[in-house]
């Protein structure tokens, strides 16, 4: 078997995957917690015709109360750090949060300082990280797979509970 | 109006077959930096040089380990231009999602 048949397996998974659990959707929320805007660059690039992320049934929403996943950016601000924590808990469960890019995953660039926080996993739980300085709109698109094994394993989780 | 036609049929479809078929980033891409555990003389110079200070060198006693962790790292190439032996180096990879942070790390470790 090559590589590019192991990928086009991989691929229908992953359709396979989004129509089953989401009923062939994922909506995210994109918050910009202090980004120089690079990434935000990107996940514009992601809707465009070339990478075109609708095809596998992702959106962006307008409102977190939509949504089924946050993506991250920025080092998280003073300023934008309540901001960010209310529209965490306006995300209904079961949710996903991706930390994009390098300032969200780690500070960046930007580090520890008095004005911004270094990464979001310091205010909630963060679910994948995509590193990169902006990430390429593939390796958001590969991250959002990563993203999709997680969320399967709470939906499992919740259902046990209940 | 056929104009506009004409040109559609003629671009085609430009979407990329991005996660069913593998798109190799293009040349001069900075992508994932990788180590040379054989080539490294643990000198320092990647920590010195690195902008977001990703690259920890930590002597303890006899041994001397090297950390990277690509969760902080801007892809600059800094520490590749400084390497006086080619022991750090940027591939074209750029698939490093990942759902934890061990996992973006490497370590390289030498006992003198």
């Amino acid at each position: 078997m090559t590589v590019e048949d192991e990928m086009e397996i991989m691929g229908q998974r992953l359709h396979e995957k989004i129509k089953n659990i989401f009923g062939r959707s994922l909506s995210i929320r994109e918050v910009d917690a202090g980004s120089c805007n690079g990434c935000e660059v990107e996940v514009n690039a992601l809707s465009n015709p070339i990478y075109d992320m609708e095809r596998f049934g992702i959106h962006i929403v307008a409102s977190p109360r939509h949504a089924d996943m946050l993506l991250v950016t920025g080092p998280v601000t003073r300023n934008m750090e309540l901001a960010l924590l209310k529209t965490y808990n306006a995300t209904p469960d079961p949710k996903l949060v991706a930390a994009m890019g390098s300032c969200a995953c780690n500070g960046g660039i930007f580090g520890e300082t008095y004005a911004s926080g270094s990464g979001v996993d310091r205010f909630m739980p963060v679910d994948v990280y995509i590193p990169g300085c902006p990430p390429r709109p593939q390796a958001i698109i590969f991250g959002l797979m990563v993203a999709i094994d997680k969320l399967e394993q709470k939906i499992r989780k919740l259902e046990v509970k209940a | 109006m056929f104009d506009i036609l004409i040109k559609t049929l003629k671009t085609g479809t430009v979407t990329t077959k991005y996660p069913k078929k593998p798109d190799i980033a293009p040349q001069g891409f900075r992508g994932m930096p990788e180590l040379i555990p054989d080539k490294c003389t643990f000198c320092g110079e990647c920590a010195k040089s690195c902008p977001p200070g990703v690259i920890c060198l930590i002597e303890n006693g006899q041994e001397k380990s090297l950390t990277l962790s690509i969760c902080g790292c801007i892809f600059c190439g800094m520490c590749e231009e400084v390497c006086p032996v080619g022991a750090i180096r940027l591939t074209q990879e750029y698939e490093l999602a990942s759902k934890t942070k061990d996992e973006l790390l490497t370590i390289i470790r030498r006992t003198a």
